[in-house]
């Protein structure tokens, strides 16, 4: 892949988990404006070394004829308007503009680390979503190179301690964030949809991201993680703790990576046993009321 | 034969695992379980060619087991990696 890089470009950096993503874009393009939801994670420190790079092109995208294999067509974002391909040692994602005449085109070398992106005729609106969208997709696997996993999860910060609920999309996660915030004291919401956990000298801890899902909630906090929850709607509440085995279990399907690169898949794997190892992981069955939050608070944290 | 080399045996507690990801449009990934002999086993034999005689020996000098119920566990085992797709084609 060939990024070549003017000196026309500005730099436009942020830190999110530690992590420098840096977009390089033409200087008259606004993308600090387009990008409110990083706006806390403004990193202005250009010393820093770079962990992964985003270059943003406004030219006409060098769409190939054969894109490669043709990995998934399935976005819940994006409908069918997204494709995403393996070309040799490249990742290709397309997303069709609203007005439907071009296309947004992303070229990822196979780690996430650098990516071109190729901006199409497009509303602003369109550019927030699509290029946070991809911002997010991108940090999810170069994340995993720095012992960092992005989890799909709502986080409570309770008493400046992280716990994380999950569960599939539906299931009440950030309902049952809601209910801690309602009903246990000392509690506020540190992300409800996509904070990233990382493996630090001080343990494991957990941040708040740009990405939020349909919350407006992008704090730049880290808190160490206190546990991981798993949500299923039941006629009752009851809790139990996972161990070993069924607590990876538990978590896994919650974590990002794609499958298509065996060796991020394999890397995510490898954060993932390490954080099991010292995070405690629970499974809630739950109806979405008080006593649900109070019963999961008390096994949390059963010292309070 | 040879075991997949891109499968990982993780141990987490007292429980071993392998996750292998799904390379279709649909994710079907799997979570395998071994117990502590697979998983044994499964260290002995990775990255190495090897037959059901090597099987057989391995279980027969560091278990107490007799050869005839060691080549019926081997051969067990043998057919479980196979069915599973956890050997190199």
């Amino acid at each position: 892949m060939n990024l070549t890089k003017s000196s026309e470009l500005s730099q436009t950096r942020y830190r999110i988990a530690e992590l420098v993503l840096e977009f390089n874009h033409p200087a008259d393009y606004p993308l600090a404006q387009l990008l409110p939801s990083f706006r806390d994670f403004q990193w202005l420190d250009s010393a820093d070394t770079t962990d992964i790079s985003i270059t943003v092109s406004l030219s006409k995208a060098p769409i190939p004829e054969d894109k490669g294999i043709l990995r998934t067509d399935e976005s819940i974002a994006w409908g069918d308007r997204f494709r995403f391909y393996e070309k040799e040692d490249t990742f290709i994602t397309t997303i069709i503009n609203e007005q439907g005449n071009a296309a947004w085109y992303l070229q990822s070398d196979r780690n996430f680390e650098h990516s071109l992106l190729y901006v199409p005729e497009s509303t602003a609106d369109e550019q927030t979503g699509v290029i946070t969208w991809m911002a997010m997709m991108i940090f999810g696997q170069a994340s995993l190179l720095h012992q960092t996993i992005m989890i799909h999860a709502s986080v409570a910060n309770h008493a400046g301690r992280g716990v994380a609920f999950l569960g599939k999309s539906g299931t009440g996660k950030s309902t049952h964030s809601r209910l801690w915030l309602q009903h246990i004291p000392n509690t506020v919401l540190l992300n409800d949809d996509n904070p990233a956990i990382r493996i630090t000298d001080k343990g494991v801890l957990i941040y708040g991201t740009p990405w939020s899902g349909k919350t407006p909630c992008y704090k730049n906090e880290q808190l160490p993680l206190q546990g991981f929850v798993r949500l299923q709607q039941a006629p009752m509440n009851e809790f139990e703790w996972q161990n070993g085995l069924k607590g990876f279990i538990a978590v896994l399907p919650s974590c990002t990576s794609i499958r298509w690169n065996k060796e991020l898949f394999s890397t995510m794997n490898t954060i993932l046993e390490k954080i099991i190892a010292q995070v405690p992981v629970g499974y809630l069955k739950c109806l979405p009321d008080a006593a649900a939050a109070e019963l999961c608070h008390s096994a949390l944290f059963p010292n309070e | 034969m040879k075991l997949r080399s891109d499968l990982v045996l993780r141990t987490i507690g007292s429980d071993h695992l392998i996750v292998d990801p799904s390379q279709d449009m649909v994710d079907l990934s799997t979570v395998y379980t071994l117990n502590s002999s697979a998983a044994w086993l499964w260290e002995q034999l990775k990255g190495k060619e090897f037959n059901i005689d090597a099987i057989v020996e391995l279980l027969c000098e560091n278990y107490d087991v007799d050869i005839d119920q060691a080549k019926s566990d081997a051969e067990t085992l043998l057919q479980d990696f196979q069915n599973q797709g956890l050997l190199e084609k």
